[in-house]
């Protein structure tokens, strides 16, 4: 029997949900949550849950307007090819109007439970992670995720705000330490699935200024992420509880990176000090940020 | 959709109407928290002007 192709079926529940990108989302959700909590006014339950929903959906949307974008480079990488648009089981148009919708409500509805503040900065977050970053950088630049990495930087300064309605110093350091943590982070992932970036044309920095280049590049960006970190308590904005995690992660993160630096194998299957280095950066996120919350509920 | 009788189930128009009914159930569950949602936040608003 002659079989329509499954792009023209109605998309399954299960592939518009894995359009948002869900585990990248999990991060999201959590720094933006951390801002909430950390921020001085806590607002009524109903307002705060809304207010991390919002986040959430901004990052589904962001998530499914970048696959919508990138379907033709996610089909030649092995990581993404299984995606639903690449792996031919959605239409364009329907991940499109998903995305699209699924913007638009979660600014309105950020509006409408918080402030406008908030709003615009969850508007700006959706947008320059679907201009700027996707369409605009990272088929044109290796910086491409440096600067890139500003959007995923926003949930806690936007938690911060939807709380407070006010933008200040501690978010704002907040969001410059997820900005460094960036590169890093990807750059370790970068290095050993090379093979991949290189097969789409994607101009990530070890495809394009090399292997070692790129693990120098890590070291020097750990360094001032882990200097970042420690700024908060410095300035007196936090206590001791995420003064002493900030060094001690940072320490470890700047070890990590220089075992990176030190590494020399350019195959995959030699890069233990990248891998794990990469599984670190995630756990030296959530720790970091429990740490604000700890902080500011355990020590004011 | 009308079946002859004796006619084998067309798969696709099988797989059609599950993810139509999948999808629809989910969007109602979705609309009915999205109303709880509303009211809840109304109640919370009003709490904030009082």
């Amino acid at each position: 029997m002659q079989m329509t192709n499954p792009a023209a079926l109605p998309a399954d529940w299960r592939d518009l949900y894995a359009l948002t990108k869900p585990r990248v989302m999990s991060l999201v959700v959590f720094t933006g949550l951390c801002g909430l909590l950390a921020a001085p006014v806590m607002p009524p339950l109903a307002l705060g849950f809304t207010a991390i929903l919002c986040i959430a959906l901004g990052a589904g949307a962001a998530g499914a307007l970048n696959q919508w974008y990138e379907a033709d480079l996610d089909a030649k990488m092995r990581r993404t090819a299984n995606r639903p648009l690449p792996a031919g089981r959605m239409d364009r148009q329907t991940a499109l109007h998903f995305g699209v919708g699924l913007g638009v409500f979660s600014v309105l509805l950020m509006e409408l439970a918080t402030n406008w503040v908030a709003a615009v900065l969850l508007a700006a977050s959706i947008l320059f992670y679907v201009l700027i970053y996707t369409v605009w950088l990272k088929r044109r630049t290796a910086q491409n995720i440096v600067i890139g990495g500003a959007a995923g930087a926003f949930p806690p300064l936007i938690g911060w705000v939807a709380a407070t309605g006010r933008i200040e110093l501690l978010p704002m350091l907040l969001f410059a330490i997820i900005f460094l943590w960036t590169p890093p982070h990807f750059w370790a992932l970068s290095l050993f699935v090379r093979s991949d970036y290189a097969a789409a044309n994607v101009p990530m920095l070890p495809v394009v200024a090399g292997i070692a280049a790129t693990r120098r590049q890590i070291l020097i960006y750990s360094v001032i992420m882990a200097a970042a970190a420690v700024a908060p308590w410095l300035l007196g904005l936090t206590g001791w509880i995420y003064g002493a995690s900030a060094a001690v992660l940072g320490l470890v993160f700047v070890a990590m990176a220089v075992a990176v630096a030190r590494n020399r194998a350019p195959e995959p299957s030699a890069m233990g000090p990248e891998k794990r280095l990469f599984a670190f950066s995630i756990l030296y996120l959530f720790v970091l940020f429990t740490a604000v919350v700890a902080d500011r509920w355990l020590l004011t | 959709m009308t079946r002859i009788e004796g006619e084998e189930p067309q798969p696709e128009a099988e797989i059609i109407r599950a993810r139509q009914h999948a999808r629809a159930r989910i969007t109602a569950w979705l609309l009915g928290g999205f109303v709880v949602l509303l009211f809840l936040i109304t109640l919370a608003k009003i709490g904030l002007h009082t």
